[in-house]
């Protein structure tokens, strides 16, 4: 990507030399974006600043476009923020929104999705997998139910990307949100993969850049950056994520052997590869988090005294978690350069750094752990 | 400000807590803030000599970095001091002492003096030792059970009166509300195939044998005393009950997919 910030920085509408460069650059990481998700074509891809814009048009765009087919929408309980408030938005639009609720495991409860599909109902957005506890939906299952009543489907794939298969045409899927910097590239870019035949309105208007869908001079050196992303991660796939998924189930077994009152959130094997999310009787999750990173570890936590909201995690409360185990817990992701060793060096520190802070606690039941 | 920007001050407050521990005896009195359920609990405890001076002071507290840190801050700013001095502690003092908070934090530096004032008053009232936690703030529950909504409409749908259908619980998150002995043994057989039971009553403990507290203790059952069932709501089956915190006189969702409430 770098030429395209010191070189090459033509701007691709234009019909000079510089700009026909610029034109098959983008061009060419629209056709690896497509290939990451097996888009039957590169059209279909439209490239945005990021995921929040890219769920941005999905909805408002598809809701907008197909509005007097009818005006209600279903989400999860424990969708993304930027989904929660877009379809708060919509409300505001005179949309209706119905969102299904998950079992204890993080899993949409098909069932209940089945009980708010309505003769009115245009959209489904549900995601991949789960940004925080990392659950993985069964996305064909619901992409049948849509398409047995005509609905279209949207899955926000950010948190499952290079970590799953995604599939859209095996998947049966309609919309599809991506972002660069979940897979290592930059931040800055993103996509919306649009079926062909699936019509969406504009909510950027001006120059008719991206087929009219979103207008704006494209960022090219992000967007090439994207596109290498997209190929790296698919030349590491399947081993990179089987590499994971062995270190996270070290990691798990560790944990919930080695810890008395520790308990994992979400689902037991259909989680992201890379997901560990766990929590602790009677302490509280930010203070892990501090103790860890005075240690050199990076964790996060879905404690409301870390967020900006003073909230509990909405995902978290969704699996029928209290207020109070909401806060206590840990998220651990694994990465690419996550080694053995490192995981060993964590195991090492947590269980001091948990009876630590469950001896300050005067919700700690010392006689629960001795029993 | 990053939340979890912290001064050197606090993180050496909370890596190297002071007087952290609980006090009893004679001239003791202790001062509870807080709720488990915003994330923060703070328990402070004081001893009080002849003269009204603070000669001992120790802290529990349940919460995050900067509720640790402030805790165990008050803890030195009040030893020694008059408890009339130690009235005048404020979240600010606690705060500037710890050379700053990061501004979504002061609510926690605003419970550590709270805690302490908290101390001073039961000890101003003779209410001794930490026995007296729960009642000094709080009304203890009638142990009437009042009537929860939803109930009849979500008979066999969810709800259940009694204790038949063990295996269609499977995987299920279930509430259980107490209802002597059988109810918790009926619990402790859920707690085997699911790995969400939650026994509730309105009660501060379980009214049962002791032998079924421990094995309550002992598994993964989640205990909610002094709490009711306010409603249960959901589409064609249950999905959720609001429930009232007798303790914080307070109502809460949770996601719940079964209901066992014994007749």
């Amino acid at each position: 990507m770098k030429p395209y910030f010191l070189e090459d920085f033509g701007n691709p509408s234009s019909l000079h030399e510089p700009g026909d460069v610029a034109s098959r650059a983008l061009e060419k990481a629209r056709r690896d974006v497509a290939r990451f998700i097996n888009a039957g074509e590169a059209k279909e891809i439209i490239f945005t600043s990021g995921a929040t814009e890219s769920n941005n048009l999905a909805l408002i765009g598809y809701a907008m476009r197909n509005r007097k087919k009818g005006r209600h929408v279903i989400i999860s309980e424990i969708e993304h923020i930027s989904i929660h408030n877009i379809a708060k938005y919509l409300q505001k639009q005179g949309f209706e929104i119905s969102k299904v609720p998950v079992d204890y495991t993080g899993k949409v409860r098909l069932e209940k999705l089945q009980e708010r599909l309505r003769e009115d109902t245009i959209l489904i957005s549900i995601q991949h997998a789960n940004n925080e506890i990392g659950t993985i939906q069964p996305i064909r299952e619901i992409s049948n139910m849509a398409q047995e009543h005509g609905i279209a489907f949207h899955v926000d794939a950010v948190a499952a990307e290079g970590l799953v298969p995604i599939d859209v045409q095996a998947g049966g899927i309609d919309l599809l949100t991506l972002s660069s910097n979940d897979i290592y590239g930059p931040r800055g870019a993103g996509a919306l993969y649009i079926k062909q035949g699936v019509r969406v309105n504009p909510i950027i208007i001006g120059g008719g850049q991206e087929r009219g869908l979103r207008s704006g001079t494209e960022d090219i050196a992000s967007i090439v950056g994207f596109g290498k992303a997209a190929r790296v991660i698919m030349e590491r796939m399947p081993e990179e994520p089987s590499r994971l998924e062995k270190l996270r189930d070290y990691l798990i077994d560790n944990i919930l052997s080695h810890i008395p009152k520790a308990y994992l959130n979400g689902h037991p094997t259909d989680r992201l590869p890379n997901n560990a999310h766990f929590r602790f009787d009677w302490i509280e999750g930010e203070s892990i988090l501090v103790n860890l990173k005075t240690l050199g570890v990076a964790v996060s936590t879905g404690s409301a005294c870390s967020s900006k909201t003073l909230q509990a995690s909405h995902t978290l409360i969704s699996l029928g978690l209290l207020h109070e185990e909401a806060h206590g817990s840990l998220e651990v992701t694994l990465g690419r350069w996550t080694t053995r060793e490192e995981i060993d060096a964590f195991l090492e520190i947590l269980p001091g750094v948990i009876s630590r802070l469950r001896s300050l606690s005067p919700l700690t039941k010392m006689e629960e752990l001795k029993e | 400000m990053k939340s979890t920007n912290y001064s050197k001050k606090v993180l050496d407050h909370f890596n190297n807590p002071r007087n952290v521990g609980t006090l009893e005896g004679d001239n003791v009195a202790v001062g509870r803030v807080g709720n488990p359920v915003c994330g923060d609990l703070m328990d402070i405890y004081i001893k009080v000599n002849d003269e009204g001076k603070i000669v001992d002071i120790k802290f529990k507290t349940f919460g995050c970095g900067s509720a640790v840190a402030t805790s165990s801050m008050i803890t030195e700013i009040a030893k020694g001091k008059s408890i009339e001095e130690a009235l005048q502690i404020s979240r600010n003092d606690v705060a500037d002492e710890l050379d700053g908070l990061p501004p979504v934090k002061m609510h926690c530096s605003n419970l550590a003096a709270d805690a302490l004032h908290e101390a001073i008053k039961n000890f101003k009232e003779g209410k001794k030792g930490p026995t007296e936690i729960g009642s000094a703030r709080y009304a203890c529950p009638s142990g009437e059970i009042s009537e929860t909504k939803g109930v009849d409409a979500y008979l066999g749908k969810g709800v259940h009166e009694g204790y038949e259908d063990l295996e269609g619980m499977r995987g299920k998150r279930v509430i259980v509300v107490e209802y002597g002995n059988e109810s918790i043994e009926y619990a402790l057989e859920l707690a085997k195939i699911t790995g969400r039971v939650i026994v509730m009553t309105p009660l501060k403990e379980l009214a049962v044998d002791e032998s079924l507290q421990k094995a309550v203790r002992r598994s993964d059952i989640k205990l909610l005393p002094q709490s009711e069932l306010v409603e249960i709501s959901g589409g064609k089956t249950v999905e959720k009950v609001l429930i009232h915190d007798l303790d914080e006189d307070d109502n809460y969702e949770l996601f719940v997919d079964a209901v066992v409430i014994p007749r």
